[in-house]
């Protein structure tokens, strides 16, 4: 396949945006430049609560409405930072890891709308689409490798992980099935290959008797046509072959989300550049992690989930020698509060809540930012979603001071973020 | 009742209500009502302003609210005054003087309870108490202390007198079943409502029969509801006394509401002395449910179902009581058997959807014959609800119950009544029962049901009555015609409800129209107005050479003839070095400020501006002198004030040197470079492709075979222009335009919680308008005027933008930029640096929308960090303050001649107000911006390229052909603002007829000569209808709803119905990320949808998606579940039918090019396809024999919000997934070796890109 074709083609290539516009710059100029080449974003839909993980305090009783931690905490590898017990395989790789506990914002406590907002760092305003944090590195960066598209949802589809004003070909592959490959690009399993062969050879036939299709316009989608019955072929669909792991690693990554986390390993080695992965399984709980009432009971099961994917995805890229250019980050709409509610699970709370950096070279320290004895308010280092992307921006060499472009329209990459400069050396 | 005597030393103070006073025998002194005979009270308390009093109050107690007062009762000093409880716990606490107290009862001891109550809050089923010793929950006590208790309760919508006290109980301990509560309820009540009312109660303990209870001045009966009477003794202990609350503060226990003048005796009062307590308003009583008696309906009509709806019943719960009335009827109908599965829409008066009011009466009527003997039948209904045959009353349904969130318990899918048979919707209820019929002849059956309420969406189900068969193997559903018997299976059903749909769009339809027409004279006269207007404002006329020519035809030449002339003038080359060297510098680099806008009045449009120059009086540019030139001058500036254009590295020497050299060399400007080749037309369409071009254009989806040959065989020479009529007369015109406006619009509903800017589904208001062919004025005048219903169809949801914190501004921007070509983006947070509109605009315009002034949202301000960190002089600026109201002021008379003066009058209806002034100031025929900006919206949507190629932005654009815009939308206004007609003028040109072309640049609007249309690829909407149609075969996709029960009002969850068109569809974001909440076979849909561009979450407005050629875009057409199902000859599908009834495999290959691309195929392509079809053609049909009979699989329980983060949902929800990629089973009569080579076929012609192009 011919690059020139792909960007050209392909929804999902990023191209980079020149503009006539004058580009308004800060004052202060970007100190940071991290060697950041990849990220795999990990969303917790539901809102994860930092308290029964990342930011430990006292064990509450939800019986007795006694506000606190589900769980008891344990050490890590840093000396004073604590995680909660299930989180026993990230303890040791705390040294790798920075939990970000005091991100914060103001969201009304409503699902879609927080979840916007931690995609795109923005409210909604009616007059501009943001784009979601993915489609901003993939216009910036672009696919790391060729013939790959650079951003990849393995998760459902959904606006706020969407391009915005950036335009289509900065959106998402989105899957749903590990097993199965992107939708659209992926042969689809009810036919058996050697129909497929018959309906290639019947439509290369018929293309070839097609006579007027030399206009432009047409040309461009009988390329389209060409490329993707090349990526839905045998080789860009190999990245989706997980049974070529070996079964130990498979074991290790776990469930179906860690299957997700290797093939976003996966995909990371082919030269994608942003891939989000959703960890949505509410089967272990019922509610996912929005453990409102008896959703809590169950919460452990999550937690200990996230825990044995992501430590082993932690391993494995160092293993690959490719942790340091890998930015691992775990996002979630909102945290929860350390009270519990009549069914003894939990409530929203935006105010104070704990995201998670790992890997990426990133000068880390286990944790980063204090809450109080509750985790319901920010004592030091505050973290706005904005900082937090600005940071991110940082790792991968973004100017996280630059405008993108609503057609004529500036608008500043990040909401006046600033970076986390402690985690940069 | 404070009559001022008895005891005259209370008088005063309870009079002048300076204490809270309350007396204990033996410690002060006793209360002195008016009363007949004298008694005392034990306590009183008349709740004054300023006491002092052991009485201690808890949680939200008021003093100085208003108490009953004269005229309306009498007996209260005009400043009475009362205490209001909030409920949650409030209450006034006392403690008991403990042991052998005042308020101690037993056996024996008479007591009087009675109070004065208005009345908050009280849900049915609720006990609240007004005064009551003991069940306090204090710690100490038994839970079971009650001593006495005066409370009042709701039952079936009455509030009643009650009186509680718990018994001494002998044996066991505790007793068993609470048989130690005594409960005396009254039979009577009063309904809610604003007035006050007086409740008293009178008992010996001991003599269960001795108890009497008065209220407003009427003895009520009533009886020993729990606990039955008793003679033993009541409680005694030392607790509390609380008024308004009990059981610790419970609030289903608390008071909401207002009390006054409570009164505890140790007396049992007589009846008359309490009914001469109350002075006040007359107060019927209701002792309940009116009697059950099978409604008398004179005249059924013969054969027909008569359907009946009574709007506005008192609650979903209850019949109605003995003091109520059944509503007016307000809609009846036929139909033809006893199955229903929605309501008809209602529509206001002017014919836009609006909401029933709920809960709605529905009857369903008819004589059926039935044979005598006894009969078994069925009902499924999902409220309250009752079945009647000859008067007796066979079957009951009890009222509908609201939806939890998330943890509602599996319903498991109903079981079959019999095997076979199609089963109870989820959530409707299945109940039977049996009749004798003894009369010969027909018997009544009437079914009433209640639909909808207060907290539910009025939404039947799917409801219907069946008699069981003679055989017992069967029901049918109940008929009046028993002719041709209805079994209740899958295929009688669906039938039978898909022709009453259509039956019931047609009564929609009617009723809808008859309403818009009580807006018809007062349309007619603004028309002819616009008439009247157009008349005096004359436009250009058509040019010389229109006679042979349609008149659209005819500007176009005009255009090309007059710059062939022009350009003639100059040597070709000459002007060709002018266009493509120096002034595509000036059109890229200045024309952005100084072109159409005169940014600081410079214009650089043509030489003349250009020497006139700007503010600053330097001629920007000296023919013949580059130094003396503004122009040059400022390109070369080293200052970054005053260098152009601003900002960037500014122009390359090259550029510069070009502009120089021009400049020195004369400035030369010659008439753009055209030859008679470039203006040469291309040929016309031949008949295949103009059917198609046309379809889509019109209906937004391909013809059938059968069309497109009836089309070819037409010989007659007028035949494109009777199909453009029948065409516009297609009820899917509307569909096709839907999508467009959808998008214009930013119509954004959502099937969850509303947020990111969601809105109504004014989806509907469009549509109907579009299949009303509503005149655009009208149209958009209803739009802003939001009318009827925000949730369930009318211009109200366009009102709507959840999570933002300006809507009306939103909303004005998006009029602005559908209707107006006014851009205000930018407005929102600051004046436009390249466009003239300034914050105010936006604002004023807001403000006359939402009919009050407005200030900017502080969400909606500019940083103070972002100017701080600036280097040069901002581009924007912020000109309103913070705080600052905006009035309602039209802010573009100028832009749009349309001007809030006196004559606005003539065209509204009520001028003192400013959205009305705003619609009419938008849809005055003196606003030419608006019939321009929709002339050229329809045109670009025919043509592909806009006479003013930036719809939604015309500032600084220029238009290509001025003249032909102002005719076209003169004859607009002329024609009343018809876009059917406008479309029929369009299609009708040679210019829409012919080939296709496309520009391979953008092309300037002087050398725009539109000698074509341009070529255009499908929309998303109509890739996916016309897949459909080609293949024939329906959408199958689940209803757009997350509560199918209807347990909630739309307002929180509404359906957007099945969809059977693409536009349809909506936002099926899965903000949780929960399999649960995925609809899998619509997901498959939208995700073609998406890879063409459609986006369900319609944030913003927009005109025009991107349509650039992407991969995912013929990668799911091959590959995606959906396309690998519609192109499977699947079970009673399009294209099973084609293949089984095909006579040669010839002429099924010319069926497929027929149905797939609408064209007869080549040479080639019948010898590529022929013999793969060929193969096994004659044996291609299984015999009966040898066919595997088909295999459905079981139902699964519905997942819905109510039950989605149930861990079975999400099995069900991943089943379901499974089901979807698995589709509908193949045609069983065709051999499946045969069969696949087929669908290989109709997938190779669908995947040809000539699938998606318009031709």
């Amino acid at each position: 396949m011919h690059r020139r074709d792909f960007l050209k083609t392909a929804a999902i290539a990023a191209a980079a945006s020149s503009s006539s516009m004058p580009h308004l710059t800060y004052a202060e100029a970007p100190p940071l430049q991290g060697k950041v080449e990849h990220v795999i974003s990990i969303w917790l839909g539901g809102g994860m609560g930092a308290m029964d993980t990342f930011d430990p305090k006292r064990v509450g009783d939800p019986q007795k409405k006694v506000p606190g931690s589900y769980y008891p905490s344990i050490e890590t590898a840093i000396p004073g930072v604590k995680l909660c017990e299930h989180l026993k395989h990230m303890a040791p790789l705390m040294d790798r890891v920075t939990a970000v506990r005091t991100v914060n914002h103001h969201v009304i406590d409503e699902h879609a709308a927080a979840t916007n907002f931690m995609h795109t760092g923005r409210p909604v305003s009616g007059t501009v689409v943001y784009p979601s944090l993915g489609s901003i590195v993939s216009h910036e960066r672009g696919p790391a490798g060729e013939g790959v598209p650079p951003y990849v949802l393995i998760g459902y589809p959904n606006v706020t992980r969407g391009p915005g004003f950036l335009g289509a070909r900065h959106g998402y592959l989105y899957l749903t099935d590990t097993s199965r490959g992107p939708a659209g690009l992926s042969r689809p399993t009810s036919i058996p290959p050697q129909r497929h062969s018959r309906r290639e050879s019947i439509l290369a036939t018929l293309r070839q008797h097609q006579g007027q299709q030399h206009q432009d316009l047409l040309q461009d989608y009988e390329e389209a046509i060409d490329l993707s019955l090349q990526l839905s072929g045998p080789s860009f669909n190999r990245s989706f072959h997980l049974d070529e792991e070996p079964a130990d690693l498979r074991n290790q990554y776990g469930s179906e989300f860690g299957q997700r986390c290797l093939l976003a390993r996966r995909l990371v080695e082919r030269g994608v550049r942003f891939v989000e992965v959703s960890h949505n399984l509410n089967f272990l709980n019922g509610t996912g992690w929005d453990v409102h009432n008896e959703g809590i009971l169950q919460q452990h099961a999550l937690i200990q989930d996230l825990d044995t994917a992501v430590s082993t995805l932690i391993l494995d890229l160092q293993k690959k020698k490719i942790l340091d250019k890998t930015l691992i980050v775990i996002t979630t709409e909102f945290g929860r509060p350390p009270e519990f509610d009549a069914g003894g699970g939990r409530g929203h709370q935006g105010t104070a809540m704990t995201c998670v950096l790992a890997g990426g070279g990133l000068n880390h320290c286990g944790a980063y930012g204090e809450t109080d004895e509750l985790a319901k308010k920010i004592v030091t280092n505050p973290v706005s979603v904005p900082d937090f992307f600005a940071t991110i921006h940082a790792s991968l060499g973004i100017d996280f001071a630059k405008y993108l472009y609503d057609g004529d329209r500036p608008v500043p990459i990040t909401d006046n973020g600033r970076p986390m400069t402690a985690l940069f050396s | 009742m404070k009559l001022p005597s008895i005891v005259s030393n209370f008088i005063d103070i309870a009079h002048e209500k300076r204490h809270l006073f309350f007396t204990v025998l033996g410690v002060t002194l006793m209360c002195p009502p008016a009363f007949a005979e004298e008694v005392k009270p034990v306590a009183y308390w008349g709740f004054g302003q300023e006491e002092s009093t052991p009485l201690q109050s808890h949680g939200g107690v008021h003093r100085d609210v208003p108490g009953p007062r004269p005229d309306r009762y009498p007996d209260f000093p005009a400043d009475n005054i009362a205490a209001r409880f909030d409920g949650k716990g409030a209450r006034f606490t006392f403690t008991d003087p403990g042991p052998g107290s005042p308020f101690d009862f037993t056996n024996g001891d008479e007591i009087t309870l009675e109070a004065w109550v208005k009345i908050d809050q009280i849900l049915e089923g609720e006990s609240v108490y007004l005064i009551g010793k003991g069940r306090t929950g204090n710690p100490g006590f038994a839970r079971d202390n009650q001593n006495w208790a005066l409370r009042i309760r709701m039952m079936d919508g009455r509030i009643r007198a009650s009186f509680l006290f718990s018994s001494i109980h002998e044996g066991s301990s505790p007793p068993k079943n609470e048989e130690n509560w005594h409960r005396w309820t009254s039979d009577q009540g009063f309904k809610k409502g604003e007035d006050w009312h007086h409740v008293a109660i009178a008992y010996r303990f001991g003599s269960p029969e001795s108890l009497v209870s008065v209220i407003d001045g009427k003895q009520v009966t009533g009886y020993w509801d729990a606990g039955g009477p008793t003679k033993n003794p009541p409680t005694v202990d030392n607790d509390a006394v609380w008024i308004g609350s009990a059981l610790g503060g419970s609030a289903g226990n608390s008071f909401r509401g207002d009390l006054d003048e409570v009164g505890i005796y140790r007396t049992a009062i007589s009846v008359a002395t309490l009914k001469a307590r109350y002075r006040g308003p007359e107060v019927q009583f209701s002792s309940g449910l009116q009697p059950e008696e099978m409604p008398r309906l004179e005249n059924l009509p013969d054969g027909a179902v008569q359907v009946t709806c009574h709007e506005g019943m008192p609650t979903h719960f209850r019949w109605l009581n003995d003091d109520e009335t059944l509503p007016a009827e307000t809609l009846r109908w036929q139909t033809n058997s006893f199955l229903m599965d929605r309501l008809p829409q209602r529509y206001d008066s002017w014919g836009i959807r609006e909401n029933w009011k709920a809960p709605v009466l529905v009857r369903l009527a008819a004589d059926v014959s039935l044979p005598p003997g006894k009969h078994r039948f069925l009902m499924r209904v999902r409220g309250l609800s009752r079945l009647w045959i000859n008067g007796t009353l066979v079957a009951r349904g009890v009222p509908a119950k609201g939806s939890q969130d998330g943890f509602e318990p599996m319903t498991p899918p109903a079981v079959p009544p019999k095997p076979g048979l199609r089963i109870a919707e989820h959530r409707q209820q299945e109940v039977s029962g049996e009749y004798e019929v003894t009369i010969d002849g027909k018997s009544r059956v009437v079914l009433e049901t209640l639909v909808g309420g207060r907290d539910f969406r009025s939404d039947p189900g799917e409801l219907c009555v069946a008699v069981e068969t003679a055989d017992g193997n069967s029901f049918l559903l109940l008929q009046p015609d028993q002719e041709s018997p209805s079994h209740l299976t899958n295929p009688v059903v669906t039938s039978l409800l898909s022709q009453q749909n259509r039956e019931m769009q047609k009564f929609d339809d009617q009723r809808r129209r008859a309403a818009a027409l009580s807006q018809e004279s007062f349309w007619n006269r603004r028309h002819q107005f616009a008439r009247d207007w157009a008349k005096q404002n004359p436009v250009p006329s058509l040019p010389a050479n229109a006679q042979q020519r349609h008149p659209i035809d005819a500007f176009l030449e005009a255009k090309i003839q007059s710059a062939l002339a022009a350009s003639s003038k100059t040597p070709l080359e000459e002007a060709r070095k002018f266009h493509k060297d120096v002034l595509s510098i000036l059109r890229d680099q200045c024309f952005r400020c100084h072109g159409e806008k005169t940014q600081g009045g410079l214009s650089l449009i043509s030489l003349e501006a250009a020497q006139t120059g700007g503010d600053s009086g330097f001629a920007a540019i000296h023919p013949g002198n580059a130094e003396k030139s503004e122009l040059i001058r400022r390109i070369r500036s080293d200052s970054p004030e005053e260098r152009m254009p601003p900002g960037g590295a500014g122009l390359s020497e090259k550029e510069r040197s070009v502009l120089e050299d021009w400049i020195n060399h004369g400035a030369r400007w010659p008439a753009p470079p055209v030859t008679p080749e470039m203006v040469k037309h291309p040929p016309v369409l031949n008949d295949e492709a103009f059917l198609r071009r046309l379809f889509l254009d019109t209906v937004g989806v391909i013809p059938t075979a059968e069309e497109v040959r009836e089309f070819l065989n037409d010989e007659s020479p007028d035949k494109r222009a009777r199909w453009v009529d029948r065409l516009l007369a297609d009820d899917r015109w509307a569909d096709h335009w839907m999508a467009y406006w959808l998008d214009v619009l930013a119509e954004n509903p959502t099937l969850l919680n509303g947020s990111l800017n969601t809105t109504g589904p004014f989806r509907w208001f469009i549509y109907d308008s579009f299949k009303d062919n509503k005149p655009i004025d009208r149209f958009v005048t209803e739009l802003v005027l939001l009318k009827g219903s925000a949730y369930e169809g009318g211009s109200a949801g366009f009102g709507i933008a959840a999570e933002n914190d300006a809507p009306f501004a939103a909303k004005g921007q998006i009029l602005a930029s559908a209707f107006l070509g006014i851009e205000l983006q930018c407005a929102r947070c600051h004046d436009s640096p390249y466009h003239s509109t300034k914050q105010q605009d936006l604002y004023a315009l807001a403000a006359m929308f939402q009919k009050k002034p407005v200030t900017v949202p502080k969400s909606s301000r500019v940083p103070a960090a972002f100017f701080e960190n600036q280097s040069r002089e901002s581009l924007i600026h912020v000109s309103l303050k913070p705080d600052e109201p905006i009035p309602p002021v039209w802010p573009f008379g100028e832009l749009t001649g349309s001007i809030d003066d006196e004559t606005l009058a003539t065209l509204i209806q009520n001028p003192a107000d400013s959205r009305e002034k705003l619609a009419a100031l938008i849809t005055a025929p003196q606003n030419q911006r608006f019939s321009e900006v929709i002339v050229n919206r329809v045109w670009r949507r025919l043509i592909g390229t806009g006479i003013i190629d930036s719809p939604d932005d015309w500032e600084g654009k220029s238009s290509s052909h001025p003249e032909l815009l102002k005719w076209l939308a003169q004859e607009f206004i002329i024609n009343g603002y018809d876009i059917k007609q406008l479309s029929r003028l369009i299609l009708n040109s040679q210019i829409y007829q012919r080939e296709a072309i496309r520009s391979t640049l953008p092309v300037s609007p002087d050398m725009q000569f539109f000698i074509a249309p341009t070529r255009r690829r499908m929309s998303a909407e109509q890739v996916v209808d016309s897949l459909c149609v080609a293949v024939g075969q329906s959408m199958d996709v689940e209803e757009m709803t997350f509560a199918p029960e209807a347990g909630r009002t739309s307002q929180s969850r509404l359906t957007l119905g099945v969809p059977d068109r693409a536009w349809k569809f909506a936002n099926l974001a899965n903000e949780r990320d929960r399999p649960s909440l995925s609809l899998p076979r619509a997901r498959a849909i939208a995700d073609i949808m998406e890879a063409f561009g459609w986006n369900g979450a319609r944030q913003s407005p927009r005109t025009d998606r991107e349509t650039d050629s992407n991969v995912l875009q013929p990668g799911i057409l091959q590959n995606s579940d959906a396309a690998v199902l519609l192109t499977r000859a699947s079970i009673q599908s399009g294209l099973a039918d084609r293949a089984v009834n095909a006579v040669s495999p010839e002429q099924l290959v010319e069926t497929l090019f027929l149905s797939i691309l609408n064209r007869v195929p080549s040479e080639e392509e019948r010898r590529a396809l022929t013999p793969i079809l060929a193969e096994g053609f004659q044996q291609r049909l299984l015999p009966n024999a040898e066919q595997k009979p088909v295999q459905f699989p079981d139902p699964l329980p519905v997942v819905t919000w109510s039950n989605h983060v149930q861990p079975e949902a999400n099995s069900i929800a991943v089943e379901m997934e499974r089901r979807a990629q698995a589709g509908l089973p193949p045609d069983p009569r065709l051999r499946p070796e045969w069969r696949e080579a087929y669908e290989d076929v109709v997938w190779g012609i669908v995947n040809l890109s000539e699938f998606v192009w318009v031709p």
